[in-house]
C-alpha cells in the first residue's frame, strides 16, 4: 500500500506553492499513516465511495471559498488537491501537472471533469465537496469570540489552525474539536455531523491530512479529529434505534474495561510454495481474506498462502461497558448499559467507577446466527464507536491528590457546570422575597421546628468566605455547628440530611471513629513498600462538610486532633518519614447527646455535655435541640401524623424545592457568590458586638459576665456572608448582619445562657463555668469558712460533713446547699491547708 | 381468519402477520409502526378478555414448558428480577415487494445489513422468574380448568399432577419438619435456584450448566426472559409480579459454540443464548402484560363483595384460628392478624407509612419447635407469597441478603431480599448464638435493620448503592426484644395450650385468604371529629411519657387503620380507636 500510493504524493508534496520545504519522505510516510488510518476508524468508506469524490472536491472548495476566503487561495487548494491524492491511492492517475496550474484555470478545469458526477454521501443530498469546503473554513477561520474582538481577524489565525500546530509541535495524534465552535460558526455543518457522523468525519480527517503538511511536511503522524461537547447530550435509556449511525453524546460511569485486544489491520501473506509476500491486505467489514492462490503469476499455487504474524500490522482494542449513573435511574429500574469500542489512543483511558461523558457514534451490528454461518438473526449488538472520552464529575471524586484536588477546585470552574438555563433558574429563584424562607422549609422537610437550627445549617451550608492575607494568617469561612439535644429529636436525620446535601462530605460516628480515621494516616504500600498517606473523614471532607454523629462518644484522642482542624483547618502529621500538613477546610458539624440521657436544664451545657471548653468555643453556633414538653408542638405533631395515614399524604406537601434543586442552588452559590461586607454591614457589626459586649456589665454589680469574645465576631462575619449568599448577592447588607446576631443570640441563649440567671454568659462555653457560679461558690466558701471558724477549735474533734451541711442550712435558709457542692468548698478549705479531710470527716488544723 | 379462538392459542404469530398485512394494505407506512402497535393488539385483548379466552391459555410452568408448543400463546406469572436492557431488532422489512414483520418471533430469514427498506425496532429484556416464596397451593389454582386445546389431555393431566407432586416436594424441602434433618442443604438448593445468575458464572464448564438444568426442573423453578413490546418504561418496574401473555419460543436461537467463543462480539454485548440457554429459559414475546395483585393468586374470585356482616365472621373465624395457632394467646393473635393485614400506604421522605413489622418474644428452643412451626405453616396457608430465615451468625456470615450486580455477566445476582410486594417474611432469631460476625455480617444486619425501619433494601451495584423501595411483612420470632431487628411492635408471647392448628375447612381457608388479600387495601378516612379524638390521646400520651417518639404515635395511627379495615370498614370509629388504646394498654403490661 505505502508502495502504491507513494508516488502520488512525490507528485503533489513539492507542488503546493506554500510549502517552504518539500520532502518527499515527510509525504510517503504520512500517506501510509493515511491507510492506517482509514482502516482503523473502520469506516465504511468503500474505495468506490471514497475514490470518486476527491477529484472534484479540489474543485468545488476552492470555488466556494472563492468569495469569502481572504487567504491566498491557492494554498487551500493545494492541499485539497494533495489529500485528494493521497485519500484515494486507485486513482492516482491525477497527473502531477494539474496541480501546476495556475489558479484562474482551476474552476474550468474541474467542471469539465465533474460536472457530470456531483458526489454525494450516499443516501443523502449531501454533497461531499460543501461539506469539505465548510470544514476547511471552519478549521481555518473559526476564532473565539474574544480572541477575535481582542485582535485584528487578517493578523491572527484561526483557534483550530492554532490548535493543529500545536499538536503537530507536541506529535499528538489528534485534534479535539469542541462541537460548540462547530454549532457557533457553521450550524448546518453540525447538524449533517450528528446525522452523519461517519462521512463528515471521514472528510474532517481528510481536511487535516491536507492540511498538515503544509504546516510541517516532516510531520509523519496522522491526526485524527475527536469531537467532543455535543450540544445535547443523549440518555442512555433514550438510545433507541433512530439513533443508530448518529453522533451521540452519553454520560456515565464505566464499570468494565476489556484487556486490550490487538485487532489486525493489515495482513501480509506468504506464499509456501514461492515464498511470494503479498501486499499488505486490508481488513474489509471485520475480516480478511485469505487468498486462495497465490498471487505471483509464476507460482498460482493453490490453497498455499499462509499469514504472517510479525509482518502484520495490529492496532489496540478495547471493549468499555459505560453504565448510566444512579441519578439517572428511574425509580424501580436497573442501570442500563451500553457497550464503547475505544482505539489506539483512548484504550485504559478510563478505568471502572470513572464517571465520564463519552461523544462517539451510536452502531448496531447485526447477530450472526452462527459463526460460520452467513445467515444473520433479526437482532442487533449496539455500540458506540467511541471518538472522545472525558472524565466528569470530580468534585464528587475523592481528593487523593490535595494539590491536585486544589486545581481541579480553583482553576477548573467547568467541573461542576450549569448550562445557561439552570443558572437562570437559580438566579430567578434567589430573587425571589422569601428566598431565605423557602430554603429553611426545603431543608429537611420532614423535620418540624428547629427553623433557627435550619437556619443556622442553610448557612453552614453556603459558608463564608475564606480569608487569607499576606502576613500568612488565615480566617477560616467555614461555620462549625454543634448540635445538642434529647434523643429521639432527629438531630442524626438533620445530620443525614446535611450529609446528602453537601457537595462533598463524610458522615462518621464518633464512636467508631479514631483519631487517624478522622484526620490521616499513614501506612506501607504493601508492594513498593512506600510509606503513603492515607487521608481520613476531614481530609476528605476538604471544602465540604464533615458530620460527626455521637461526638461526645468519641474518645478524647480523637477529639484533641479537632482542635487543629476546626481552627486551623489543616491537619499536621508528623510520623514515620513523613512530616506533612494536609487541608481540611472542612465545616463541622457534630451532633452530641447529653451526659445523662437526657439534658438536665439545670446543669450548664458544659455540665451536660461533657466536652472541653476549648473545643466548645470552636463551634460558631451551638443548639441545645430539647424535648421540651409543650403541648403546641405536641399537637402539632400529632396533627402531622394524623394526616399522614390519610389516603394522600401527597395533599400536605407544600411548595418546597426538591433535593437537586437545592443542591445545585448551594453549589452554584459557593463556586459563584463571594459577597464582601459593605460599610453599612460593617458599621452594624461593629455597633452590635460593642452592644453585646456591654450587656455583661451590669451596672452596679462587681458580676462581670462576658457574653461575647473575639470568635464571636469572626462567627458572626461568616454567618452575615453566608446569608448574603443565599441571597446570590456579591454584598453583604445590614439585614444580613441582623439576621446573624438573632442566629447567633439564638445558639447562644440555647447553649451559653446561665440558667440561674437567665443572662447569656459567654464564659459557661469558654471556661466551663458562669460567672453567677463563680460567685455562688464563692459565698459558699465563705459560710462554710465561717461556720468551721465558729464550730470546730484548732485540733478539736472532727465534725462530720452531714453535720457541716445541717448547719449551713440553719443559718441560710433560702439558699439550697447541696452536699457535693459542700464537698468542693471544703476541699479548697482543705487545699488552703484549714481544714483536714478524712473521708467524711472534716478536721481543722 | 382473525377472530377464531384457535387462531390466537395455536397461532398467535398468524394473527400477528394477518393484522399487520391489513394495517399494510390499508396503506400505512411501516415507518409508522415505529414503536407502536398497528393493531395486533387489540384482537387480543378482545379474545383473551372479552371472551374469557385468557382461562384458555396454558400457565407456563416447568412442568408445563416440556409439552407446549413453540410459537403459541402461554401466560407466564412471575417477578421481574432483572432488567436486561434493550434489543433493537429488525421490526419490518421488505421481502421483495411485500411488507414482512418480525415482531413477536425470534429470528426470520431478513437479509443481511442495513438496508432502507428495513425498519428496526426495539424491545426491552426483562428477566423474570416464579415469585419467590410463592406457596404451592397458588399454583394449583387452575387445576380445575384444564385447557383442552393443545395436546391430549390425559397426557396434560398426568404433567400437571406431576408438577404439582414437585411443587409439593419444593415445599416440604422448604421445611425445616423433622424429617428433613439437613435443613441447610434444602436452603442451599433454594438459594441455587434462586439465583441462576450465580451459577451462570461459571457458564464456561457445560457440566454445571447441565446441572441446572436438571436441578431447575427438578425443583419446579422456571425463570423466563419476556421480551416486551412498545411498553412505557415506567409501567415495569424491577420486582413487580406480572402475567405475561405471549408467544413462547424454545430452543429456536442456536447455542453458541463453545470454541466459537468471540471475544468482540461477546465484550459488546452479554450474549443472551449463553447465559440463558434457550432449553432452560423459554423466551416469551410478551403481546400483553397486566400486573398481578396477591389476589390474582387466589382460586377462587368472590365474585360478589360480601357484607360487612360476612366481613366480621370471617374475621372471627380466623382470629380463632390464629388464637389456636398461637396456643391460645389472644393478645398475639391480634396483633398478628394486624400484622398480616399490614402494607405500605405511602412513603413520606423516607418514612414508609402503613408498615407494621411484629416481633414476638419469649420464644425458646421448646416453644420454638411447637409454636414456631405451627406459625410457619399457618402463615404459609394463608399467605401466597412466604419466606423464612433462620437466623444464625453463620447465616448472617455468609448469606447474600441483598441482590447484587454482577458485572462480569452483566447480571444483578439475586438476593433472598429481593421480594415482591406483599410478600411476608419470617425471620427466626431464636437459633441465634453468641458469634462474630465478619464485615457481610454486619452488612446483612444493617439490610435487614433496613428493611425494617424504611421497607427498602439497598441493592449493591458494587461502585454505588441504591435503594429499592418494598412492602414486605415482617415478623419476628426471638427470646428477648430483637435488638437487631428493632420491630415497630414487640409483643411477649404467652401461650397457654398447644392446639392444633391444622384446616380441616378449605372454604374458610379460601375465605380466609379471600379475606387477608383484598381487606388490606380498602381506602382509609379519619372523619373530623375523629381527628380531634386521635389527636387529643397523642398529645396525651405524649404528655403522659416523654419517651414516645413520632414512631410510636405513627404506630398507633396504623394500628388503628388497620383494626378499622380488619371490619371491613374505611373509616376509623371510636369504638376501633378504644381498641386501638386497649390493645396498646394490654402489651404494654406484657412488657413490664
Amino acid at each position: 500500500m505505502a508502495s502504491d500510493s507513494s508516488p502520488v504524493n512525490f507528485n503533489t508534496g513539492p507542488s503546493s506553492p506554500d510549502d517552504s520545504f518539500s520532502s518527499p519522505i515527510g509525504n510517503t510516510v504520512s500517506s501510509s499513516g493515511d491507510g492506517f488510518r482509514r482502516r482503523s476508524r473502520r469506516r465504511s468508506s468503500t474505495p468506490s465511495e471514497m475514490a470518486t469524490p476527491p477529484r472534484q472536491r479540489a474543485r468545488m472548495v476552492s470555488s466556494e471559498t472563492t468569495p469569502t476566503a481572504k487567504e491566498p487561495r491557492s494554498r487551500r487548494r493545494g492541499g485539497g488537491r494533495r489529500a485528494s491524492g493521497s485519500e484515494a491511492p486507485p486513482v492516482a492517475a491525477t497527473p502531477s501537472s494539474t496541480d501546476d496550474i495556475p489558479p484562474s484555470t482551476e474552476p474550468g478545469d474541474g467542471d469539465d471533469m465533474d460536472e457530470d458526477h456531483p458526489t454525494f454521501v450516499w443516501g443523502t443530498n449531501i454533497s461531499v465537496d460543501d461539506v469539505k469546503g465548510a470544514i476547511i473554513r471552519f478549521l481555518r477561520h473559526f476564532r473565539d469570540r474574544q480572541a477575535s474582538q481582542s485582535e485584528g481577524d487578517f493578523h491572527t489565525e484561526g483557534k483550530y489552525a492554532e490548535v493543529i500546530k500545536r499538536v503537530l509541535e507536541i506529535e499528538g495524534d489528534s485534534l479535539d474539536v469542541d462541537a460548540q465552535d462547530l454549532f457557533n460558526y457553521d450550524t448546518d455543518l453540525y447538524t449533517k455531523m450528528v446525522r452523519y457522523p461517519l462521512e463528515v468525519l471521514a472528510i474532517f480527517d481528510i481536511v487535516l491530512m491536507e492540511m498538515v503538511p503544509q504546516i510541517n511536511p516532516l510531520f509523519e503522524k496522522h491526526i485524527q479529529t475527536r469531537i467532543f461537547n455535543l450540544k445535547t447530550s443523549t440518555s442512555m435509556r433514550n438510545l433507541n434505534p433512530s439513533d443508530i449511525e448518529r453522533m451521540v453524546s452519553l454520560k456515565g460511569m464505566i464499570i468494565r474495561c476489556s484487556s486490550i485486544i490487538p485487532e489486525i489491520r493489515e495482513a501480509i501473506f506468504r506464499c509456501l510454495v514461492c515464498g511470494y509476500y503479498t501486499d499488505p491486505l486490508a481488513i474489509e467489514r471485520g475480516r480478511i481474506t485469505e487468498p486462495t492462490i497465490c498471487l505471483k503469476e509464476e507460482c498460482q499455487a493453490r490453497n498455499s498462502m499462509t499469514l504472517v504474524h510479525n509482518r502484520c500490522r495490529f492496532a489496540d482494542k478495547q471493549i468499555v461497558r459505560l453504565q448510566e449513573t444512579p441519578d439517572e435511574i428511574p425509580e424501580g429500574g436497573t442501570p442500563h448499559t451500553v457497550s464503547l469500542l475505544m482505539h489506539d489512543r483512548l484504550v485504559d483511558t478510563g478505568k471502572p467507577g470513572d464517571r465520564v461523558e463519552v461523544t462517539g457514534i451510536y452502531r448496531a451490528m447485526s447477530v450472526r446466527v452462527g459463526p460460520t454461518q452467513r445467515t444473520v438473526k433479526s437482532l442487533f449488538k449496539t455500540y458506540i464507536d467511541c471518538l472522545h472520552i472525558k472524565k466528569t464529575d470530580k468534585s464528587r471524586m475523592v481528593a487523593e491528590d490535595l494539590t491536585e484536588a486544589e486545581n481541579r477546585l480553583g482553576g477548573n470552574v467547568d467541573d461542576l457546570s450549569f448550562d445557561e438555563a439552570k443558572v437562570e433558574e437559580l438566579k430567578e429563584l434567589s430573587k425571589k422575597p422569601d428566598i431565605y424562607d423557602r430554603l429553611t422549609r426545603s431543608l429537611a422537610p420532614n423535620i418540624w421546628e428547629l427553623d433557627d437550627v435550619k437556619k443556622g445549617l442553610l448557612c453552614q451550608l453556603f459558608g463564608g468566605n475564606a480569608l487569607k492575607l499576606a502576613s500568612g494568617a488565615s480566617f477560616r469561612g467555614d461555620i462549625n455547628i454543634l448540635l445538642v439535644g434529647d434523643p429521639g429529636t432527629s438531630k442524626s436525620q438533620l445530620l443525614q440530611y446535611i450529609h446528602k446535601l453537601s457537595p462533598r462530605g463524610i458522615y462518621t460516628s464518633g464512636r467508631g471513629s479514631s483519631a487517624v480515621g478522622l484526620t490521616a494516616y499513614v501506612t506501607k504500600d504493601p508492594e513498593t513498600g512506600e510509606t503513603v498517606l492515607e487521608s481520613g473523614a476531614l481530609v476528605l471532607s476538604d471544602r465540604g462538610i464533615c458530620c460527626i454523629d455521637e461526638f461526645d462518644k468519641m474518645s478524647e484522642n480523637a477529639r484533641s486532633m479537632l482542635h487543629e482542624v476546626m481552627e486551623q483547618q489543616t491537619v499536621s502529621i508528623a510520623k514515620a518519614g513523613i512530616v506533612a500538613s494536609l487541608n481540611a477546610r472542612t465545616s463541622v458539624l457534630a451532633c452530641a447527646n447529653p451526659s445523662g440521657s437526657r439534658y438536665n436544664p439545670r446543669l450548664s451545657v458544659i455540665d451536660n455535655i461533657h466536652l472541653p471548653p476549648t473545643l466548645l468555643s470552636r463551634f460558631d453556633l451551638i443548639y441545645l435541640i430539647l424535648d421540651k414538653a409543650d403541648e403546641q408542638t405536641d399537637r402539632r405533631l400529632a396533627k402531622h401524623i394524623v394526616s399522614l395515614h390519610f389516603d394522600n399524604p401527597e395533599g400536605i406537601e407544600q411548595d418546597f424545592l426538591d433535593l437537586h434543586t437545592l443542591t445545585s442552588y448551594v453549589s452554584y452559590a459557593r463556586k459563584n457568590i463571594h459577597p464582601k461586607l459593605s460599610d453599612e454591614a460593617a458599621e452594624e457589626l461593629t455597633r452590635g458586638y460593642v452592644e453585646l459586649r456591654r450587656r455583661g456589665n451590669f451596672p452596679g454589680s462587681s458580676k462581670k459576665v462576658i457574653t461575647a469574645t473575639p470568635r464571636q465576631i469572626e462567627s458572626l462575619i461568616r454567618l452575615s456572608e453566608a446569608l448574603a449568599r443565599i441571597r446570590f448577592s456579591e454584598w453583604v447588607e445590614k439585614g444580613d448582619v441582623l439576621e446573624s446576631f438573632r442566629l447567633l443570640e439564638v445558639a447562644m441563649q440555647q447553649s451559653a445562657t446561665d440558667h440561674s440567671t437567665g443572662t447569656i454568659d459567654m464564659d459557661l462555653i469558654t471556661t466551663g463555668v458562669s460567672a453567677s457560679e463563680r460567685m455562688r461558690r464563692e459565698s459558699l466558701l465563705s459560710a462554710t469558712r465561717n461556720i468551721i471558724m465558729e464550730k470546730m477549735q484548732l485540733g478539736g474533734p472532727s465534725m462530720r460533713l452531714a453535720e457541716l451541711l445541717d448547719e449551713l442550712k440553719k443559718k441560710n435558709p433560702d439558699n439550697e446547699v447541696h452536699l457535693n457542692n459542700l464537698r468542693n468548698a471544703v476541699s479548697t478549705l482543705a487545699s488552703e491547708g484549714f481544714v483536714a479531710i478524712h473521708g467524711d470527716n472534716v478536721k481543722r488544723i | 381468519m382473525v377472530g377464531l379462538p384457535y387462531d390466537f392459542l395455536v397461532n398467535p404469530l398468524g394473527a400477528v402477520r394477518s393484522t399487520f398485512e391489513k394495517a399494510i394494505s390499508s396503506g400505512s407506512n411501516p415507518a409508522s409502526f415505529d414503536g407502536k402497535d398497528w393493531g395486533a393488539l387489540e384482537p387480543f385483548q378482545h379474545f383473551l378478555f372479552d371472551q374469557n379466552g385468557l382461562s384458555k391459555v396454558p400457565i407456563l410452568n416447568a412442568s408445563s414448558v416440556k409439552w407446549v408448543q413453540p410459537n403459541t400463546l402461554v401466560r407466564f406469572r412471575g417477578m421481574i428480577q432483572d432488567m436486561l436492557g434493550n434489543e433493537f431488532y429488525v421490526g419490518a422489512y421488505k421481502d421483495g415487494s411485500t411488507w414482512k414483520t418480525t415482531k413477536f418471533m425470534d429470528s426470520s430469514q431478513c437479509p443481511a445489513g442495513f438496508s432502507p427498506d428495513m425498519r428496526i425496532w426495539e424491545r426491552r429484556l426483562l428477566y423474570c422468574v416464579p415469585v419467590p416464596g410463592q406457596n404451592s397451593w397458588t399454583e394449583s389454582s387452575r387445576l380445575g380448568e384444564m385447557n383442552h386445546s393443545a395436546e391430549g389431555t390425559s397426557e396434560n393431566r398426568q404433567k400437571r399432577c406431576r408438577m404439582d407432586e414437585n411443587a409439593a416436594d419444593h415445599m416440604d424441602l422448604l421445611a425445616p419438619s423433622d424429617e428433613l434433618q439437613n435443613y441447610s442443604g434444602g436452603k442451599k438448593l433454594k438459594d441455587e435456584q434462586l439465583s441462576p445468575g450465580l451459577q451462570s458464572q461459571n457458564i464456561s464448564t457445560v457440566a454445571t450448566s447441565s446441572l441446572s438444568t436438571v436441578c431447575n426442573a427438578s425443583r419446579g423453578f422456571l425463570p423466563c426472559l419476556v421480551k416486551i413490546y412498545d411498553t412505557e418504561e415506567s409501567e415495569l418496574k424491577l420486582n413487580d409480579v406480572f402475567e405475561f401473555i405471549g408467544v413462547i419460543t424454545l430452543g429456536t436461537e442456536h447455542k453458541v459454540d463453545k470454541d466459537d467463543y468471540d471475544e468482540f462480539s461477546n465484550g459488546l454485548s452479554e450474549d443472551l443464548s449463553f447465559q440463558f440457554p434457550p432449553d432452560m429459559v423459554p423466551r416469551l414475546h410478551c403481546v400483553i402484560h397486566r400486573k398481578l395483585a396477591v389476589h390474582d393468586f387466589l382460586h377462587t374470585y368472590h365474585v360478589l363483595e360480601p357484607t360487612t356482616h360476612q366481613i366480621k365472621e370471617i374475621r372471627t373465624a380466623l382470629l380463632n384460628h390464629l388464637t389456636v395457632a398461637l396456643g391460645n394467646d389472644g393478645v398475639a393473635a391480634h396483633f398478628l392478624l394486624l400484622h398480616l393485614l399490614s402494607k405500605v400506604h405511602a412513603r413520606v421522605d423516607s418514612m414508609a407509612v402503613g408498615k407494621l413489622s411484629l416481633n414476638l418474644t419469649g420464644f425458646n428452643r421448646e416453644s420454638m419447635s411447637i409454636f414456631g412451626n405451627q406459625l410457619r405453616l399457618t402463615v404459609k396457608s394463608l399467605l401466597p407469597f412466604t419466606e423464612y430465615i433462620p437466623l444464625t451468625v453463620e447465616y448472617l456470615n455468609t448469606a447474600s441478603l441483598a441482590p447484587k450486580k454482577d458485572y462480569e455477566i452483566n447480571r444483578l445476582v439475586p438476593g433472598v431480599l429481593q421480594l415482591a410486594e406483599g410478600s411476608h417474611l419470617m425471620i427466626d432469631e431464636t437459633q441465634l448464638e453468641v458469634g462474630t460476625l465478619s464485615s457481610l455480617g454486619v452488612e446483612n444486619a444493617r439490610l435487614l435493620k433496613n428493611l425494617m425501619e424504611l421497607q427498602k433494601v439497598e441493592y449493591d451495584f458494587k461502585y454505588y448503592k441504591m435503594d429499592m423501595t418494598t412492602d414486605v411483612q415482617l415478623l419476628i420470632l426471638s427470646e428477648g426484644k430483637s435488638n437487631i431487628l428493632p420491630a415497630d411492635l414487640v409483643v411477649p408471647f404467652q401461650p397457654s395450650s398447644v392446639g392444633s392448628s391444622a384446616i380441616t375447612d378449605m372454604d374458610a381457608l379460601e375465605a380466609w385468604r379471600w379475606y387477608l388479600s383484598n381487606v388490606r387495601s380498602l381506602p382509609h378516612s379519619i372523619e373530623t371529629e375523629m381527628q380531634q379524638v386521635v389527636e387529643n390521646d397523642l398529645v396525651a400520651a405524649k404528655q403522659a411519657d416523654r419517651n414516645l417518639g413520632s414512631q410510636d404515635l405513627s404506630r398507633l395511627l396504623t394500628i388503628g387503620r388497620l383494626i378499622s379495615a380488619s371490619y371491613g370498614e374505611t373509616c376509623l370509629s371510636l369504638e376501633h380507636w378504644q381498641m386501638v388504646k386497649e390493645l396498646e394498654r394490654l402489651r404494654r403490661e406484657r412488657l413490664r
